[in-house]
């Protein structure tokens, strides 16, 4: 792979491009989906691929191929350099790169138990006894759905300046969704697993936790009311607190949002929440889900603080992004694979834990809810975000009261931070893929929070 | 060497080392994107790519296998990888076994010489109108990402029953996001597409479109709380369709109690305004082939005749459980379908439009609000049919026109009730992924606002 990567990098500074990267994978990955207690499939795959990336007056050109024969290479690392031109056509500010250290690195992995020394049967065996506790546990539940996948690869960065970095990487994650239905009321629940660790990520007290989670949370949806909606305090669980951070607010805080006008720019240096608030987006957590050590522009990565005591300090770069503005790039730029050109994603993104239990939390609330667990969410770049509830409960003189479901909440993204009220002291890290086109593998959390007003949408 | 003989190969390989049946899926793709991103073009990306997916089964129990190294020497490997996956899994009472070999219906009107061989140069003249048409329309409007994008897919499928097929197809799409930026505010992105299988493509209009659309976004008011009269445009359509109403029409959802369809073939669930095909042969449709992803031939399934459901989406292994035909439903995901195994899903799904105008079907409102966007559909509750969405943006109808916009209005609801209170269709179809629909007009939608409800 070497060779053929440093070929294309030459073909390209032949040409004449401003800059040269190319990227190489080798992967192989393996899946299996259970459905009621069946294997219903099992998959193993090999997929080897590269991408070229070039620069030149000003514009990118991006050709992602399979082949790694040097005549394919060359007609490829031509195409890129053509592309970049005809692109470059109308182009008024030119991209400039900000500027790194070409790293030179061999990162590698060493498991306690790589999933490639774990058979097909093993990995078929896990997901079924999920499967197992989960009907065993409550006994409306109709159908459960676990996948597992493991991906083990090896990922290539060379670039015209220099850099050559060659980095194991390794993923394994696995997700729970069972569905429950007692009269007229359809309940469901999902729960993930992920890591960059080995397959010891499984371990027995890990897995009876997800049971526990997803089986809890169909009994108490099968017994909810329906909420009204309306305007409401509300204290958001660590789940819920992840995908807020993530959705409401650390879309708007990747660059390339951010300059294409997302509200945090105009806020960079200004107070958004009160004091108790700081976000981070972490790549260097040992193990966690959206962990690596060098992104792929070959940056590497780090711990970014977003907001630091309420106020905006950062965002999340690509080099392309931190050369628009002037700052360091952040090691965000990252790819699918060699199919994609990379782009500004976000790590392991978590409010940092304050100080208070969650009874304080609850307490001053006369009526109100408690939004304990999510079922996904998205944000809009004015700031509109909207969080669907999984587990939800009344809450009725600081006492968590009954259940309710189909709640959603929504709101502006910045008056939602500034109505935290206080943070508590509990933290959690959730896995999770995220979509933007490409789809990444990342981790979102914090605490407990109270929050002064939350809009919900619920059906009363 | 073609897609077909890499398939003989796999299959044969596969029969060989003990297969007991055995398929192999191929594709191959070329694909060109030119995107605009913050008011320029700044970037061209190419992908070449196809690869091999083989089923085997022994005993009822079956494993799969990919690579995208089509030579003889991987595609062998993977055929072994997946009788070694069969060997790992537990028999499947319910497998009937893959599809037979039948006639092949002909897609008609997905392949375009003109789009197969379009140079680049063309595809960034095609953004670069649509970039121009939406800057000067206004000042205040910032494209802020779009894209011009052209494709061309073959597909093949080789199996031990003797289904040997082969299609291609070409697709042409351009989308533009738009948004406008005055003092102290920006409106939500605001976006309009087209696409077809050959080069008809308007970059033009949808430039024009997503810049009228963000601009009249500006100025946006909070909505009481209440019930509406609510007109729904393809966008908003399709994020709630596909999250809450057709993942109850899959069999296999049905099959496993998770769908509150189940039972009710024959039963009034929809208003009888309402007719719904899954058309995967639609000429021109961009989900239409000839056959479906494990090589069933595609077909026209009527799924809700006049407010009645008369069927659901079938692959092969569903099919065969209810000892009835699958519906060529089956499908493999994307960006590399050689890599999944197949799912069941929709192809073109269909909505009967009206003769009625837009213009129409909203004069005939008093109180009501325009939704063309929805936010947040995949937090649907798909077994319940349950959902609450963000309207970002969303305009008032005022005297039968679309008036003022409104912000932070949420649509709470369950998909059966939308459909039994749905009082209009237009008559402007248009296809948006795999939604083909007009728009549709719903009575007593149930809207939150940040305004509490009054009286």
């Amino acid at each position: 792979m070497e060779d053929i990567l440093l070929y294309a990098v030459h073909v390209g500074e032949k040409l004449g491009a401003d800059f040269v990267e190319v990227r190489g994978q080798e992967l192989h990955k393996t899946s299996v989906t259970t459905k009621d207690g069946k294997p219903e499939h099992i998959r193993e795959g090999f997929e080897e691929g590269l991408g070229i990336r070039v620069l030149a007056r000003g514009a990118w050109g991006f050709l992602s191929l399979r082949k790694t024969d040097r005549e394919s290479i060359r007609e490829a690392a031509e195409k890129a350099y053509k592309l970049a031109l005809t692109s470059s056509r109308e182009i008024k500010e030119p991209v400039k790169l900000a500027e790194v250290k070409p790293v030179r690195d061999r990162v590698v992995k060493k498991p306690k138990l790589s999933p490639t020394d774990v058979s097909l049967e093993q990995k078929a065996e896990l997901a079924l006894s999920i499967d197992r506790d989960i009907f065993s546990l409550v006994p409306q539940v109709k159908s459960c759905t676990v996948n597992y996948l493991d991906v083990v690869g090896v990922n290539y960065y060379f670039s015209s300046e220099g850099a050559r970095i060659q980095q194991d990487s390794l993923h394994v994650w696995l997700r729970v969704y069972a569905t429950a239905s007692e009269g007229e009321v359809f309940a469901s629940a999902s729960e993930e697993v992920g890591s960059t660790k080995g397959f010891e990520t499984f371990e027995r007290q890990v897995l009876e936790k997800v049971s526990s989670r997803v089986s809890r949370r169909i009994r108490e949806q099968l017994k909810a009311e329906l909420p009204k909606g309306g305007v409401y305090p509300a204290v958001l669980g660590s789940n819920v607190v992840g995908v807020f951070i993530h959705e409401a607010f650390g879309h708007l805080a990747e660059a390339d949002l951010a300059l294409a006008g997302s509200v945090t720019l105009d806020k960079m240096g200004k107070r958004i929440a009160s004091e108790a608030t700081s976000i981070f987006d972490d790549g260097t957590l040992p193990g966690a889900f959206g962990s690596f050590r060098y992104d792929d522009e070959g940056v590497p990565a780090q711990r970014t603080p977003l907001v630091e005591k309420g106020v905006v300090v950062g965002l999340m770069h690509s080099r392309e992004t931190a050369g628009r503005l002037g700052v360091q790039p952040t090691g965000n730029a990252r790819a699918e694979s060699f199919r994609f050109t990379p782009i500004i994603r976000m790590r392991n993104t978590y409010l940092a834990p304050g100080d208070q239990s969650l009874e304080e939390l609850l307490e001053p609330i006369r009526f109100g809810y408690y939004l304990k667990t999510l079922r996904g969410g998205q944000a809009n770049l004015d700031g509109t975000f909207q969080v669907g509830i999984q587990e939800g409960y009344k809450v009725i003189r600081g006492e968590v009261c009954e259940p309710v479901r189909n709640l959603s909440m929504s709101g502006h993204t910045l008056q939602t931070l500034l109505k935290i009220e206080a943070v508590g002291k509990d933290f959690q890290l959730w896995p999770g893929r995220c979509g933007k086109g490409q789809t990444a593998f990342i981790c979102d959390g914090g605490p407990s929070i109270r929050v002064g007003e939350a809009q919900l949408g619920g059906r009363g | 060497m073609n897609l077909l003989a890499y398939g003989e190969k796999a299959v044969r390989r596969a029969l060989a080392s003990g297969a007991q049946e055995t398929e192999a899926f191929l594709a191959k793709g070329r694909c060109f994107v030119v995107e605009i991103e913050r008011g320029q073009i700044a970037r061209s990306s190419s992908m070449v790519d196809e690869g091999l997916g083989v089923r085997a089964v022994i005993g009822k129990a079956w494993g799969f296998a990919y690579t995208n190294k089509l030579t003889d020497e991987e595609v062998e490997k993977a055929a072994l990888a997946a009788l070694r996956a069969a060997r790992a899994g537990k028999p499947d009472e319910a497998w009937k076994g893959f599809p037979a070999s039948r006639k092949l219906p002909k897609a008609k009107g997905t392949y375009d010489e003109e789009v197969a061989g379009l140079p680049a140069e063309e595809a960034v003249n095609l953004a670069s109108k649509m970039l121009r048409t939406a800057q000067s329309f206004d000042g205040r409007v910032l494209a802020v990402e779009g894209s011009v994008g052209v494709s061309l897919v073959e597909k093949a499928v080789v199996n031990s029953l003797g289904v040997h097929a082969c299609d291609r197809g070409t697709r042409t799409e351009c989308f533009l996001g738009a948004i406008a930026k005055e003092v102290g505010e920006t409106t939500p992105l605001c976006f309009e597409f087209d696409a077809h299988c050959s080069l008809r493509i308007n970059p033009e209009k949808v430039g024009e479109e997503a810049a009228r659309l963000a601009v009249s976004a500006l100025g946006a008011e909070d909505l009481e709380t209440g019930s509406y009269t609510v007109v729904l445009g393809q966008s908003a359509l399709l994020g709630i369709f596909y999250h809450s109403l057709i993942p109850s029409l899959k069999a296999d959802n049905v099959q496993r109690g998770k769908s509150k369809l189940k039972g009710k073939i024959g039963v009034n669930i929809a208003s009888e305004l309402l007719t719904i095909h899954d058309d995967g042969l639609r000429e021109g449709g961009l989900h239409t082939w000839s056959f479906d992803d494990e090589g069933h031939p595609s077909q026209r399934t009527t799924l809700i005749e006049k407010g009645v459901l008369k069927g659901y989406l079938y692959d092969s292994y569903t099919a065969g459980k209810e000892g009835v035909e699958s519906t060529g439903n089956a499908w493999r995901s994307h960006p590399a379908p050689y890599a999944w195994t197949p799912i069941i899903e929709a192809t073109n799904f269909t909505v009967t439009p009206s003769t009625i105008s837009p213009e129409r079907l909203l004069s005939e409102v008093k109180k009501g609000v325009f939704i063309p966007y929805v936010q947040g559909a995949h937090s649907s509750n798909p077994e319940s049919g349950e959902f609450s969405v963000v309207a970002a943006p969303a305009w008032k109808i005022e005297e039968g026109q679309v008036g003022r916009p409104l912000k932070g209005v949420m649509l709470t609801g369950t998909i059966y009730e939308l459909l039994r209170n749905i009082s209009g269709l237009a008559s402007n179809l248009r296809q948006l992924a795999l939604l083909v629909a007009p728009w549709i007009r719903i009575e007593d939608a149930r809207l939150v606002g940040r305004r509490g409800e009054e009286g």
